[in-house]
């Protein structure tokens, strides 16, 4: 053929796109339900997020545990609200070793190059990310039921634990996502939550009593946010049982709000602004 | 006066110090196919990446359609549609749930989606291995699944980024006569590849490009004529049999002798027709040979002929035939 007999193909398009929130809405949906379908194709993932707190679990109560005496409660009450807070904290790694994974996908610049809300993209991923560890808590709190955990929760105290785990998962989430479209390699984003995150979440209180540690990691854990994590689902699960030494202490449930809120208005700027300027690289 | 649907003037990306591509002007008229041609490492890529705003440039403008790549991107992305050397699909859904995905994400409610999912996985043959999970699929699979999900929506510019690297025959065709069936309908195409005989087989205008930088343009009859025509290599079995040949030939037959290698080069216009003439000749001599070939040009003589210097990756292409 030569370019004389070109004609001129006019692009079909069978449906009308729709455009503005309501079209972000639908774009978000679809990439989330995307996210979602992986979970039963790639157990691993999920695996990821609920066998280091099980393993933490057996380890704690059936090896350490018969060394260690919190006094006023059973060491089992006392160690499952720090499981499942160091769970919650630890799905940042989980969310960035995904994100890594997934932003090294040539879908991902497939959906770039098509006429799609891009901040449906990132939401999109969010959105699965944090499903995700949704279903990793459930399964990590019934295995805690299971062993016989026996929370002490009234209803006004179950909304607000289930409020703040809520809150707490999209923040470190949206933290995780951050944080895995700046290593680019899953590996590195691993070496990031062993360096960073698994000091902070063994400091915090998480399976011994700060005011029993020796000063200087004291004077860590009492600001460090995963304390807050602890202190907030300790607090509400097991009354009576106070750590107190700081200000977040004394008030876990107001601290871990504040320091989920102060890394998501943290987060989710810096992530949409790496996503757009991975775009324009 | 015929639109342009692709128009690039100075383009240029660097990556640090390297660059990737230097002051590339292309221009791709509505309705025709232009093929980016050049070895691994030229540049390609990185130009159709710019060209479906996946990359900014770093200088220079590019215009799909009239719109501007960076300023007027998301008007870009409603024309143009990329198919990349690598399958953009999820390999965590299966091919028909990935082609279910893309449309609906074009618009379409789940039920149309499934029925262009459908429709798409009759013409590009998936059918045996629609509801595999992408990661399972072999690489040709993969390709007619990316293929198709480019598809969606019949684009004004579907650019496909070495569509059939690496495939096996039978997807090379269905990737072929895809390409000719869109062309029919008056899609623009922007291909690049490797493979002088794919560009001379699909494109109106073929760019040769080495190292970011324009080495060649113009129709593949062009090219060829610069790169020179098929030939037919004969190899003597040893140094007197060479010479045998030589005085044998060089009455009836335009011969190219290269004594160190034994080996006698021969124009064959006529490709398979002139190999069987001289390699009947050659037979009846009864002088012993090592090999008989038809050569095409390759990729390596196109940059030999044109540039002085080889292409990075060769890959040369014999067809022999039984000395």
């Amino acid at each position: 053929m030569t370019a004389t007999t070109a004609t001129t193909a006019v692009p079909v398009r069978a449906a009308q796109l729709p455009t503005g929130p309501l079209g972000f809405a639908r774009d978000t949906i679809l990439l989330t339900g995307r996210s979602l379908r992986a979970i039963p194709r790639v157990p691993e993932r999920l695996l990821d997020v609920t066998i280091q707190p099980i393993v933490f679990i057996l380890l704690f109560l059936y090896v350490f545990g018969s060394a260690i005496h919190v006094p006023g409660v059973s060491y089992k009450d006392y160690l499952f609200p720090g499981i499942i807070a160091q769970s919650l904290a630890f799905g940042i790694i989980g969310a960035g070793v995904a994100t890594s994974n997934d932003m090294t996908e040539g879908v991902i610049d497939r959906f770039r190059s098509m006429p799609i809300s891009r901040l449906s993209i990132i939401s999109g991923q969010v959105m699965g990310q944090f499903c995700e560890q949704v279903l990793g808590m459930v399964i990590v709190v019934g295995f805690g039921l299971a062993l016989g955990w026996d929370p002490q929760l009234t209803f006004a105290h179950g909304v607000e634990l289930a409020g703040l785990m809520l809150l707490g998962m999209l923040a470190f989430t949206w933290a995780g996502v951050l944080l895995g479209m700046l290593v680019r390699s899953p590996d590195a984003m691993q070496g990031v939550g062993f360096i960073v995150i698994f000091p902070l979440a063994f400091l915090a209180g998480t399976f011994v009593p700060i005011a029993g540690m020796d000063a200087i990691p004291r004077a860590i854990a009492e600001w460090d946010p995963i304390s807050a994590l602890v202190a907030s689902v300790r607090g509400l699960t097991t009354p009576g049982l106070h750590a107190g030494g700081s200000w977040q202490l004394d008030h876990p449930q107001l601290a871990m709000a504040l320091w989920c809120v102060v890394l998501m208005a943290i987060c989710v700027p810096l992530a949409l602004r790496r996503f757009n300027r991975t775009l324009a690289a | 006066m015929t639109e342009l649907a692709i128009y690039t003037e100075g383009l240029t990306k660097r990556f640090g110090g390297f660059t990737a591509v230097e002051d590339l002007s292309l221009e791709v008229r509505d309705g025709t196919v232009v093929s980016l041609l050049g070895p691994n490492g030229a540049g390609k890529t990185t130009t159709v990446r710019m060209l479906a705003t996946l990359m900014r440039p770093d200088a220079g403008r590019a215009c799909v359609g009239g719109y501007d790549v960076v300023s007027d991107a998301a008007r870009v992305r409603e024309l143009i549609a990329l198919t990349g050397q690598f399958a953009a699909l999820d390999k965590n859904l299966t091919a028909r749930e990935n082609l279910v995905l893309m449309a609906r994400l074009r618009g379409r409610n789940g039920r149309a989606g499934r029925a262009l999912a459908d429709q798409l996985i009759d013409r590009f043959d998936i059918g045996d291995f629609r509801d595999r999970l992408v990661k399972n699929l072999s690489g040709g699979e993969k390709r007619r699944v990316d293929l198709a999900a480019g598809l969606i929506d019949t684009p004004h510019v579907l650019v496909l980024d070495e569509p059939t690297t690496g495939l096996d025959p039978r997807s090379r065709q269905v990737v072929w006569t895809t390409i000719r069936e869109l062309v029919a309908q008056g899609v623009t195409l922007l291909l690049t590849t490797q493979y002088l005989e794919e560009a001379d087989a699909l494109a109106d205008r073929v760019v040769l490009i080495d190292r970011g930088i324009e080495v060649a343009a113009g129709t593949p009859a062009q090219l060829k004529a610069q790169v020179g025509e098929q030939r037919v290599d004969i190899i003597a079995a040893d140094s007197a049999a060479f010479t045998e040949l030589c005085d044998l030939l060089w009455e009836r037959f335009e011969v190219t002798p290269s004594p160190e290698q034994r080996m006698i080069s021969i124009p064959a216009p006529r490709e398979a027709a002139d190999l069987a003439h001289i390699a009947a000749v050659v037979d009846e001599s009864r002088i012993g040979v090592d090999e008989v070939a038809l050569r095409r040009p390759t990729l390596d003589d196109a940059f030999l002929a044109l540039t002085g210097h080889a292409a990075h990756d060769q890959t040369p292409e014999l067809e022999e035939a039984a000395a």
